[in-house]
């Protein structure tokens, strides 16, 4: 495994994934959610019955944060016009079959990092 | 009898063009979302290309009481026109002027009119000020509402659908070319805004970690 400040990159599968570093651990035990922008992704990162997990934080009705509010009850709410999103694994609960993308996570020496392309 | 207009205008810039701005403007459903601390409750009873009947139930600044009324507004090229009878029992008439800047930028001049007894008159600084605050609140919920949906367009967003190269786990195109933002009223819905149902907010209040920076 290679170590830059921003990247890692792992072999997976027979191809090299580079992860890109998203959060720490501390700053996500902070509220347990956070959103962030890499390039062109918007990402919703939070903690989930022990599990850290990723999601596009971009909902797929009209572009809106789909963390903009803290979960509540396993439940995203987007902000915009209140598509709800299980916690569990991004699908949509009011609108199925538009669920949100998950994002493969790393987690090195408390820092998390994140694949945007698997 | 001679009647009197109370008048307040506001005007303000947005880094958008104005077509999604009209798109924010024209969006009913958001009331309860974006807006959810101001409205409660939102229906539309009529609707077609670009004109609609809406019912809507919100709490204005300086009031602390809610309020439910019917609105009508339709669009009229490049501007919005909207009557809203509250129960209050006054008739609000609003227009929204919309104008291109360089620069895929738009400023927005709103007017708020009411037309009422001579008596009225001494409430004018009142009307005045709540319709300050009431434009500004609204107007600092929706701006980054309508900054963020330029940027997802400009990303290749499509509606009911999403971004195509995130939802595939793709490379994002080298391309960087986006389409010109349109504005086609109505604004598509899958809610229940137009049955009898209407749509509510889901919370009262709740903990905001805002927008992405």
């Amino acid at each position: 495994m290679a170590t830059q400040e921003q990247v890692i990159t792992v072999q997976e599968e027979g191809r090299e994934v580079a992860y890109r570093y998203l959060a720490s651990v501390e700053e996500l035990k902070k509220t347990g959610q956070l959103t962030r922008w890499i390039d062109d992704h918007d990402i919703l990162l939070y903690e989930y019955e022990g599990q850290i997990k990723a999601l596009s934080n971009i909902c797929r009705h009209f572009g809106g944060p789909v963390g903009y509010h803290k979960a509540r009850d396993g439940e995203f709410v987007c902000l915009w016009h209140n598509w709800r999103f299980s916690c569990k694994d991004g699908s949509c609960l009011t609108h199925p079959g538009l669920p949100l993308r998950q994002y493969g996570l790393k987690i090195v020496d408390e820092k998390i990092y994140v694949d945007l392309l698997g | 009898m001679k009647r009197i207009t109370l008048t307040a205008q506001f005007q303000a810039e947005m880094d958008c063009p104005k077509e999604v701005v009209m798109w924010n403007y024209y969006d009913h459903e958001h009331l309860v979302g974006t807006h959810y601390k101001l409205y409660d409750k939102a229906r539309v009873l009529a609707e077609r290309d670009n004109w609609s009947l809406v019912y809507r139930s919100k709490r204005m600044p300086l009031l602390p009481f809610y309020t439910s009324g019917i609105g009508f507004q339709y669009m009229d090229g490049n501007v919005m026109k909207s009557f809203h009878k509250d129960s209050i029992g006054f008739m609000l008439e609003m227009e929204a002027d919309f104008k291109d800047l360089p620069n895929e930028r738009c400023s927005v001049t709103v007017t708020y009119r009411i037309n009422t007894h001579p008596i009225f008159k001494m409430f004018e600084p009142f009307f005045k000020k709540i319709f300050k605050k009431w434009f500004w609140a609204t107007w600092e919920e929706d701006a980054p509402m309508r900054l963020r949906r330029w940027k997802v367009h400009k990303l290749g967003f499509k509606d009911f659908s999403g971004i195509e190269y995130v939802n595939k786990k793709l490379a994002k195109p080298e391309d960087g070319r986006y389409e010109k933002y349109e504005f086609n009223p109505p604004v598509k819905t899958a809610s229940p805004i137009k049955t009898v149902q209407g749509v509510e907010r889901p919370f009262t209040q709740n903990t905001e970690l805002g927008y992405t920076d």
